[in-house]
């Protein structure tokens, strides 16, 4: 029986849809079985970064509706063999398309063949139901004041509804901005959110050419990044990982990276 | 006297008591009330007070006895007392005493009210909201909304180890951090809000409460 994991935010645009992208694939890097499912209905990306989005046949709604078996709508990503999977989202505009049941039943279902279920969630806090679906929850903020307020609030939410704790992704951080002070430090942010922190992703532009490419940053072992996308799978795979640095300051920042790859 | 007087009339330092008899039939009270309110040895006594003894008096009845009371027109009820309240009053009172725990962190969008006095072992973010009819103590950050006194009391408090709220409200008085109280407390450390007798919410050292406040403390006995 696998693992349901829902990402979310409250802010819109902190990387959800990168972070699940790059979990699932670090996750099948490790020789996991995983399913990505993209509830953004109305706004599917989760394909174009992953670069299956012209193997679509079915969505999300096909299944729910009947129109089509779970096993036609996945689209396979062939660079994992059998490993990583994606449910696209469906384009139609209708949000409220899928039921609460619906979704509990359908991800159920996939949790008998997948290891992990990582499910990409539109922002903001109206769309609950696909929160109580998963077991788990990872709260995705960028170290901006207002992504960590409302980071705060989608907490709460969730600390309400029946699964484990949320997690805390702080993703985009500028090491410069941070060393400057002008930005919030990753313990002002774990100390004012009061959960635990699941890591910590540089701002790297790779981010940004490489879901242009349809392949995601993770796949790049050199790039820092794709460091903290991939220790953060290792934590969810139960590892222990410590945190890695953002100082600049000292030397051999690349360094130290390159060591931990060659252990 | 055979019969034991239904209303007794009683001058006291405090004015004029009229207590009533709390084992007769109600009409038989009220109807000898009426004569009482009009003797005309009254005339000249203004203010009165009414004890019911083991009466318990509805507010419905209340009124009834006012109004008789008052028909005549030289009598004025100050004040009607009784030596028994309903359950629900009772509950009600006992849980204004009461304080409140809450364990967590009360984060945006977040409310927590409490009807006594308000305990909270956690932070309250910046959009989360306490409030309490009575004070708000606070273990952990104040960033958030607190509102204590909610019913109208003003020696109601707000203290926390970390007070840096955006919004501060003791009874009907409310408080915007503005920058001049951000420097009022700089050290938003171990501190506690109360209304100032000059009308508006000071901000003073923790230590201080009990000279501002000793009547908030319920503590009893030895030293
Ligand atoms: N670590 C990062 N470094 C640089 N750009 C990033 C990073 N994470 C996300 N981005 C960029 O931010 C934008 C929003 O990310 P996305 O994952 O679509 O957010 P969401 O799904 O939360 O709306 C995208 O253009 C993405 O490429
Ligand atoms: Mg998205």
């Amino acid at each position: 029986m696998g693992e349901a994991i829902v990402i979310t935010s409250g802010k819109g645009g902190v990387g959800k849809t990168t972070s699940s992208a790059n979990l699932g694939t670090a996750l099948a890097l490790q020789g996991k079985k995983v399913c990505l499912v993209d509830t953004d209905i109305g706004l599917r990306n989760l394909d174009v970064i992953l670069g299956l989005e012209n193997r679509i046949i079915y969505d999300l709604v096909d299944v729910i509706e009947g129109r089509c078996r779970i096993q036609q709508a996945l689209v396979k990503d062939k660079r994992f063999e059998d490993r990583l999977f994606l449910l696209p989202a469906a384009q139609t505009t209708d949000k409220n398309a899928v039921t609460p049941e619906q979704m509990k039943d359908l991800i159920t279902e996939l949790k008998r063949d997948y290891d992990y279920i990582l499910i990409d969630c539109p922002a903001g806090i109206e769309q609950g139901y696909k929160n109580a679906v998963a077991d788990r929850a990872i709260v995705v903020t960028t170290p901006e004041i207002s992504a960590v307020r409302d980071a705060d609030r989608i907490i709460g939410l969730l600390e309400a509804e029946d699964i484990e704790p949320p997690k805390l992704i702080i993703n985009r951080i500028r090491r410069n901005l941070i060393n400057s002070g002008d930005t919030l430090d990753v313990n002002d942010i774990t100390s004012h959110l009061s959960i635990d922190l699941l890591g910590i992703v540089l701002d790297d532009e790779n981010v940004i050419s490489s879901s242009n490419k349809g392949e995601p940053v993770v796949m790049d072992p050199n790039n820092p990044a794709a460091l903290g996308y991939r220790n953060i799978a290792r934590r969810i795979l139960g590892e222990s990982v410590p945190l890695m640095s953002v100082d600049t300051g000292k030397p051999g920042f690349f360094g130290k990276l390159k060591s931990l790859f060659s252990k | 006297m055979s019969k034991q007087q239904v209303v007794t009339i009683k001058g006291t330092k405090d004015g004029l008591i009229l207590r009533l008899d709390d084992q007769c039939a109600y009409s038989d009270l009220l109807e000898e009330l009426g004569k009482k309110a009009q003797d005309p040895g009254l005339e000249g006594a203004v203010e009165v007070q009414i004890h019911t003894g083991s009466r318990y008096c509805s507010d419905q009845a209340a009124k009834e006895i006012i109004q008789i009371v008052q028909s005549a027109g030289h009598l004025r009820v100050s004040k009607i007392q009784s030596d028994v309240i309903t359950m629900e009053e009772c509950n009600r009172r006992v849980q204004e005493q009461q304080s409140e725990t809450y364990i967590g962190i009360v984060r945006s969008g977040q409310e927590v009210h409490a009807k006594g006095d308000l305990v909270v072992i956690g932070d309250v973010n910046p959009n989360g909201h306490v409030s309490a009819a009575g004070s708000i103590y606070i273990l952990g950050r104040l960033k958030g909304k607190a509102h204590a006194g909610n019913a109208g009391n003003r020696e109601a408090v707000i203290a926390a180890s970390w007070l840096e709220a955006t919004h501060l409200m003791i009874a009907d008085q409310m408080e915007t951090m503005t920058d001049e109280l951000a420097i009022l407390s700089e050290h938003p450390e171990m501190e506690c809000a109360y209304l100032h007798t000059n009308g508006f919410i000071a901000i003073d050292r923790l230590q201080d409460l009990r000279l501002l406040r000793p009547g908030l403390s319920t503590f009893k006995g030895g030293s």
